[in-house]
């Protein structure tokens, strides 16, 4: 069997599994943790999604609280139903990275960090000077209509794999294959009569729909929301799942979202403090994981997949991102 | 083999081009035209303006006077993505593909800007590849490519957009003699088969009086000698520039 | 006229400290082509040291503020020094003109020493006892004589680290690696030792940035965050790796707050300055100073 087909039957009957446990086996706690992993999977995808064109986004921050704060007065003040409120969000965050992008995708590497960190901050402190939406003390009260209510963390698990799903098929498409050709060169790019800034600007629009939509189904996970939850510190985080996780596929940021999520759910029930634990864990990554859970786990089934493989391996952004 | 004829318009017209950097006059006032179907040779001592007249040409550099157009079009000032869509394409000299990616997704970029359909672009893909010989290798990455098959890979990245004006930026260096030779007949064959016009950048002189029809000489920003191979390597002008010496 | 002389006054107070702070993090850019977001963590250690050394000199020892005050001042540098020392060789070194990955171990880093700086210090602001109370009036404006002396103290370090870019081997060699690592590297420059020795000026000029501001402020481990994102807008402005381009920008940035808060408040004037900056990108993506990225 070729080696796509196994990893897509695999991950279907681990996508089925996920959801059974969500809505049946999983408890209270149990289902806010998945909730958890869900929204932080697809901060760290969108982060990721926009290195597919050399750029480290620290807006991401930006664009998923502004989906949490639109999704936010969706439900609360107008009392609109889960999935407007979802894609107002979505949509919210993209049309704003849009107007972002035009302006600073015209810069890059070391310029675009700090812009869009700049960025980060500023929404943050926008957030904290409008009285409507609770300034520094947020708004609360988000909580998804009555009948979902039983069905919010199964509809969450379904919402990020559908847009993870998304993301994996425009990176594996001809735009993905124009994304990392920008990455590795995008002189050569324009030279061939492709509007670069475009391109980036497309790329940072949908990845900014799915921050923003992470942004809403955390709002309503968490059911308050407050200026401070959406610092730079988001995007960092989102680059450690990455980082952990492995950049080489996207399932290496759902993985290191799993598995710091999980563990820093159980150093925070120990007392520990969440940025040192954080802080350590990217030090210590940086240090000594080059290639993220993604890339152990790649070589640890290696022998397994040369059994089943019978087409030759397709690139991937691991490549185009190999210093 | 064509001369320039009075009836045919120009592919490309450039008047009095200018570029400063700093305090630098690298182009001072150079004007030449391109005609239709003809291989035109640029050359120069080092410093002579030849690679700021490419990025003049593809819109990498905004002129700082003069005017350019492209069949009768006026491309100054346009970005070079405009300008690549028009017709006029060109390669690099340095750092001129996409290192970390395949042999075929390298020519497939090319194509996007040109080709909607995907079967459509996968032929193109293919049929560039055939010209430039490299369909044994559009598997590989193109960081692992020798340097000759690196080479026309670059020209295969522009040949791939089915340009009007094929701008070939010094596509030959580090070739050995039997790779030069096969070069130019692909570039010979690239004129045959599609009808267009190529302008030549190049250090090797040899291969440039071989397949120019006409070429114009640089120096010092300005516009030394134009004619034929011919008449430039007698021009008492153009051998003073080079001391001498005809490579 | 009065208000033109305390709008300038503020600004010099208020730039000094900007531009020690963004001549430090474009340094670093400019000789190891990172930006490191711990540079503020450096700048709160200082400060934090400095509160502490001369509240222990004055309180535990009974010394005269003034040798408080230059024994917290070298002993917060030094400190600072030594930790830049610890982390470069592990860390920072292998991350050597790598953006993402030298992005990831700074703001790693800087979680962890904030972590463990709240741990050690607390959240309590922490006050420095002060000296030179006596207001000065220049020109109808008015500053404290401490304020004026941390003022021409930031300058003379300015200059100091100015002459030192500009007119010695070291400086030429840290301007020779930001210009083009490869040609200088075949002029025999050692690469890994620059970057060193940039990578400890730059935290130094944090270091004293904090150390300077100790005095006029409360002080908490979280310190460094306001000024790292300004420092953020003064390096954007200015141009990476540009000397002269975070001096303009620093005071011009600074200049635009003093401005603003007059009449604004604080936040806003932040939210401000990055309009600017946004103005700035579309105008002249490379800075004021700045040469284009690659």
């Amino acid at each position: 069997m070729p080696r796509n087909s196994v990893g897509m039957l695999v991950a279907a009957l681990a996508a089925l599994a996920v959801l059974g446990y969500t809505r049946f086996g999983a408890g209270d706690f149990g289902a806010s943790v998945i909730m958890l992993i869900c929204v932080n999977a697809l901060a760290a995808a969108s982060l990721r999604f926009v290195m597919l064109v050399g750029e480290l986004n620290v807006a991401t921050a930006a664009f998923y609280g502004i989906g949490a704060y639109v999704s936010a007065i969706a439900t609360v003040w107008y009392g609109l139903p889960l999935p407007v409120a979802l894609i107002a969000a979505g949509l919210a965050g993209a049309l704003v990275s849009v107007l972002f992008g035009y302006v600073t995708l015209r810069t890059k590497g070391a310029y675009f960090l700090l812009v869009s960190f700049a960025f980060a901050e500023v929404a943050r402190l926008v957030f904290t000077r409008i009285d409507a939406i609770g300034a520094n003390s947020g708004m609360t009260g988000i909580f998804p209509a009555e009948p979902l209510a039983l069905w919010y963390p199964t509809i969450t698990v379904v919402v990020a794999m559908a847009l993870l799903a998304g993301l994996y098929g425009l990176e594996r498409s001809t735009l993905g294959t124009v994304f990392r050709a920008i990455q590795n060169n995008d002189s050569v790019v324009q030279s061939v009569g492709l509007n670069v800034l475009v391109v980036k600007i497309l790329c940072l629009a949908v990845a900014s729909f799915v921050a923003g939509v992470g942004g809403a189904l955390h709002a309503h996970a968490n059911n308050v929301i407050s200026p401070g939850d959406f610092s730079f510190l988001v995007a960092v985080f989102a680059l450690a799942y990455v980082k952990i996780g492995g950049e080489g596929h996207i399932l290496g940021a759902v993985m290191g979202a799993v598995f710091l999520t999980v563990l820093g759910q159980y150093l925070i029930s120990l007392g520990a403090q969440e940025a040192i634990f954080f802080g350590g864990a990217l030090v210590l990554a940086m240090l000594i994981l080059p290639d993220g859970l993604y890339g152990i786990a790649e070589r640890l089934t290696r022998p397994l997949l040369r059994a089943l493989d019978r087409t030759p391996p397709e690139d991937s952004v691991k490549r185009s991102t190999a210093a | 083999m064509s001369a320039p004829t009075g009836t045919a318009a120009p592919v490309l017209t450039a008047q009095g081009l200018q570029r400063r950097f700093g305090g630098i006059m690298a182009v001072a006032d150079v004007s030449f035209e391109i005609w239709p179907n003809e291989i035109l040779g640029l050359i120069g001592p080092n410093g002579a303006g030849k690679s700021t007249i490419f990025n003049l040409l593809s819109g990498f550099y905004r002129p700082h006077n003069g005017r350019l157009r492209f069949f009768g079009e006026d491309i100054t000032g346009r970005t070079p993505s405009q300008i690549s869509r028009k017709g006029l394409v060109r390669t690099f000299q340095h750092d001129s593909l996409l290192r970390d990616m395949s042999v075929y997704d390298n020519i497939l970029v090319a194509t996007v800007s040109t080709v909607r359909d995907r079967q459509a672009r996968h032929r193109r893909v293919e049929e560039t590849a055939d010209l430039l010989g490299l369909t044994d290798v559009l598997a590989e990455l193109a960081r692992n490519l020798p340097h000759g098959h690196q080479r026309m890979l670059g020209v295969a990245i522009a040949l791939a957009t089915r340009p009007k004006l094929l701008c070939l930026d010094e596509c030959l260096t580090g070739l050995n003699l039997t790779e030069v030779g096969r070069a130019l007949e692909i570039i010979r064959q690239i004129r045959e088969e599609f009808g267009i016009a190529i302008l030549f950048v190049e250090h090797n002189m040899r291969a440039v009086m071989q397949i120019c029809d006409r070429i114009v000489v640089l120096h010092h920003g300005l516009l030394l000698a134009e004619g034929t191979p011919e008449e430039v390597s007698r021009d008492p002008k153009v051998l003073e520039a080079y001391l001498g010496s005809k490579r | 006229m009065e208000l033109a002389a305390q709008l300038l006054i503020n600004t010099l107070q208020i730039g000094v400290v900007y531009v020690l702070f963004s001549l430090g993090l474009t340094i670093i850019f400019g000789v190891m082509k990172i930006v490191n977001f711990a540079h503020g963590e450096f700048f709160a250690v200082a400060a934090l040291l400095m509160a502490v050394l001369v509240n222990t000199a004055a309180d535990e020892f009974g010394l005269p503020l003034w040798v408080g005050y230059a024994g917290g001042f070298v002993g917060a540098v030094i400190a600072v020094l030594v930790l830049g020392l610890i982390v470069y060789r592990p860390a920072f070194e292998r991350y050597l003109r790598d953006l993402v990955g030298s992005f990831i171990l700074s703001v790693g880093l800087l979680l962890l020493l904030q972590g463990i700086l709240l741990e050690v210090f607390g959240g309590v602001p922490r006050v420095v006892p002060r000296m030179g109370d006596n207001t000065i009036s220049i020109l109808g404006g008015r500053i404290t004589e401490l304020r004026l002396a941390v003022s021409l103290i930031a300058l003379a370090i300015m200059l100091l680290a100015y002459l030192l870019i500009q007119r010695t081997r070291l400086g030429m060699a840290l301007r020779a690696m930001s210009e083009d690592h490869e040609a200088a590297m075949l002029q025999g420059i050692r690469y890994r030792r620059i970057a060193l020795y940039g990578f400890l000026i730059g935290s130094v000029l944090a270091a004293t940035a904090g150390a300077l501001i100790a005095p006029l402020t409360a002080i908490t481990p979280a310190i460094g965050g306001d000024y790292l994102v300004k420092a953020f807008i003064i390096v954007i402005v200015g141009g990476l790796g540009s000397i002269t381009g975070a001096i303009s920008a620093g005071f011009l940035i600074a200049l635009i707050e003093s401005i603003g808060g007059f009449f604004l408040d604080p936040s806003l004037t932040t939210v401000a300055l990055f309009m600017l900056v946004i103005i700035f990108l579309v105008l002249r993506p490379q800075g004021i100073m700045g040469h284009a990225e690659k």
